[in-house]
């Protein structure tokens, strides 16, 4: 090889390197198909409409391809996930799925794009009210509502009816009912009351359900926590009571979402709290309970407020480091189309967030509840919102499962929870 | 020093240079890093930076979560590395002793050991499951809230690394009985020992080395314990099965607070550091006979 030849070779490999360089800053026009990544969980159910839905917005936009990327399976794992990535900047995803709780933080962050120069003035009226509510955050929209989740109290219609029982409306009369359908039934292995008490966000959950109804909150508006300590730890002690007083079983600590709603499923229980998805879980071919499960709102106490359940469910964001911010706002927005709820409605067992699509003629033959589940929802009430919902949750967990297995009163319970949080929320704010 | 003294000088130090960068990148840097950054308040994503001192540490002093972490890891570490010393040598024994299915006990322990601890924590959430799970099938009608009892649910986690763990131990004592020359058992025979003169007296002793070894090694991983817990009980009830590790977890990488999640660890580190020079010392003084 004459030293030329090697210069030369050198050159054109230096220059390749080069022009590689630029393609990777983008420092010329796109050529070729643009891809947008979609990060989503993937979707339980007996088909999986979201590859059908992504194929249908490739036919609309020619030239755009789009991928979707399964998320790590535990929320835990997925928040993390977003984390690492998004604080990098250099996401890797245009469009993604977030847990309503983490929407305010995520555009505290400075992660999202800000979405309400993009919408049209009506585009958010047909998506219920509280999750709208739960995408806003300093009066700016940063996600679009996709599905949707509200706390509900399941009941035996099949037991309730034999005792010429209606479904409670304060936990007072959960508990009288109770006791006179096992006193009736006499069959130790029926439970009274399922919910969820392990130490986890659904433990939460469930207690700031039973806050709601006894007129306690975990936040106030100014930022107070625990506004109402006197009552929030009533609360804790009526749920504690619950447990104690054999109206829900002692492993009630330990349950969440999937544990409670098997027992019920295997018709091993009178009451439960779950969300919407569970109801199609009762009435598959093989379920025990077919037929014999029915839900209302949740109760209230005797002197207190009425029930509200806890609003839950997913969001889609973009991603304020994506390339194609245009077609990604498109995407999100064709996902949360009413013909594409419509479709992952019909698909899986996940609930829209649009309103109009629960008394949907198709959607109702296929699930006769829908119309009954408009108004639970519509009177669902959100978590706080608020960019450090994660830390008031994290903190709030082991006081209140300490609580819930007595080993410490309510009220030290809720002092303790309250003096974690001033010091670190002393730290952000 | 004679120039040739001074070559073989240079040499070396050139040869252990790549280690002692290489540790100085990936452990030093970062443990000064962390250090730093525990004494300040830090939440990148609300750009919140600012110094602290020791307060977070002032924090953790007063902090009835922290001090209820630290209680559960050493009672964690504690409990599941003397119940795996024990097992772990009674298994040792019993393999060595019996003639038949040596193998397949050899393999059934290998199983155990070779499962990730998240898979293992799947198996036990199952076993312990309040109405369906095998266990409390079994105890029938004294069945036990495992997962949900304050007062079990430790002991349960406990039990789930035993079985996970204990083969460890149980295989490098198995190896090291194997190493132990015929001749000194027919010697104690000749001297007219008897079985328990020579467990006491030969086995056991001669174990001792390789016992302490095994024990370094699981109480530095007891000490650090996170995926079975993590996976089984998230900490609860009541945050009895929170680990330290479990606990800047949490601080760290859920609720991002990198300051205080920092001091966390730090405290971790120090503790791990502690027990380990420890055992280091005492095997190195040959308190214990090889």
């Amino acid at each position: 090889m004459t030293p030329g030849l090697g210069y030369r070779a050198l050159r054109s490999l230096l220059m390749a390197g080069l022009l590689a360089l630029g393609g990777c800053a983008g420092g010329q026009p796109e050529r070729g198909p643009v891809t947008l990544v979609f990060k989503y969980a993937r979707i339980l159910g007996n088909a999986d409409p979201l590859p059908e839905l992504l194929r249908a917005f490739e036919a609309a936009h020619p030239g755009v391809r789009v991928k979707g990327e399964a998320l790590p399976w535990t929320s835990d794992d997925q928040h993390q996930f977003y984390v690492i990535n998004l604080e990098g900047r250099s996401p890797g995803f245009d469009v993604m799925m977030l847990d309503c709780i983490w929407v305010p933080e995520f555009a505290r962050a400075g992660w999202l794009l800000d979405l309400t120069t993009h919408l049209r003035p009506d585009e958010l009226a047909p998506f219920f009210a509280s999750t709208v509510a739960a995408a806003t955050y300093g009066g700016r929209v940063w996600a679009l509502p996709w599905n949707f989740n509200v706390g509900l109290l399941y009941y035996r219609a099949d037991l309730l009816a034999k005792y010429g029982l209606r479904p409670p409306e304060t936990y007072e009369e959960l508990v009288e009912q109770v006791r006179r359908i096992r006193a009736g039934e006499r069959d130790p292995a029926l439970d009274g009351y399922l919910w969820q008490g392990k130490q986890y966000e659904g433990l939460v959950v469930n207690v700031l359900e039973a806050f709601w109804a006894n007129g306690a909150r975990l936040l106030a508006e100014d930022g107070a926590v625990f506004p109402e300590p006197a009552r929030a730890a009533d609360a804790l002690r009526f749920l504690r009571g619950l447990i104690e007083t054999g109206v829900s079983p002692a492993w009630t600590t330990a349950a969440d979402e999937e544990l409670s709603r098997r027992a019920f499923g295997d018709g091993h229980a009178i009451f439960l709290r779950n969300w919407p998805y569970a109801m199609d879980l009762f009435e598959a071919k093989d379920s025990a309970v077919r037929g014999k499960v029915a839900f209302a709102p949740l109760p209230g106490r005797a002197r207190g407020a009425r029930g509200v359940g806890s609003t839950g469910g997913a969001h889609l964001g973009v991603s304020l480091g994506s390339r194609h911010p245009e077609l990604a706002v498109a995407l999100a927005r064709h996902l949360t189309s009413e013909p594409a709820q419509r479709a992952i409605a019909r698909g899986a067992a996940l609930s829209p967030t649009r309103q109009a699509l629960y008394r949907d003629p198709a959607l109702v033959r296929d699930h006769p509840a829908m119309p009954r589940l408009e108004a639970l929802a519509l009177a669902g009430r959100p978590r706080p919102v608020t960019p450090y919902y994660l830390l008031l949750s994290a903190t709030v967990q082991p006081e209140f499962s300490a609580a819930l297995v007595g080993v410490k009163p309510p009220e030290r319970a809720i002092a303790d929870a309250r003096a974690r949080l001033d010091y670190f929320l002393g730290a952000v704010r | 020093m004679t120039r040739r003294q001074a070559g073989d000088r240079r040499r070396a130090l050139l040869c252990v240079a790549p280690t002692v960068l290489a540790l100085g990148a990936l452990t030093i840097y970062p443990g000064v890093w962390v250090l730093w950054l525990s004494l300040q308040h830090r939440i990148p994503i609300f750009s919140v930076s600012r110094f602290a001192g020791l307060e977070n540490y002032a924090f953790l002093a007063v902090d009835s979560r922290f001090w209820s972490a630290a209680h559960t890891t050493a009672v964690f570490t504690l409990g599941s590395v003397a119940l795996e010393v024990t097992l772990g040598v009674t298994a040792a024994l019993a393999i060595h002793t019996v003639r038949r299915g040596r193998r397949l006990a050899l393999s059934l322990l290998l199983l155990a050991w070779a499962m990730p601890a998240v898979v293992a924590a799947k198996l036990f959430e199952w076993l312990y499951h309040p109405a369906a799970g095998l266990i409390n099938v079994a105890l029938g009608r004294y069945s036990i809230n495992w997962l949900g009892d304050p007062a079990a649910a430790l002991p349960a986690v406990i039990l789930a690394d035993v079985w996970r763990t204990m083969p460890f131990v149980a295989i490098l004592c198995y190896a090291r009985l194997l190493a132990i020359p015929a001749d000194v058992y027919e010697a104690a025979q000749v001297d007219g020992a008897g079985r328990l003169a020579t467990l006491t007296r030969i086995t056991l002793p001669l174990l001792g080395r390789i016992l302490l070894l095994a024990a370094l090694f699981r109480t530095l991983d007891a000490l650090r314990a996170f995926d079975i817990m993590f996976v089984l009980t998230g900490g609860g009830p009541a945050g009895t099965t929170e680990t330290l590790t479990v606990y800047a977890y949490r601080a760290l990488f859920q609720t991002l607070q990198l300051g205080f999640g920092s001091a966390l660890s730090v405290v971790v580190f120090l503790l791990v550091m502690a027990v380990a020079w420890a055992y280091l010392k005492i095997l190195r003084t040959g308190a214990v006979a090889a």
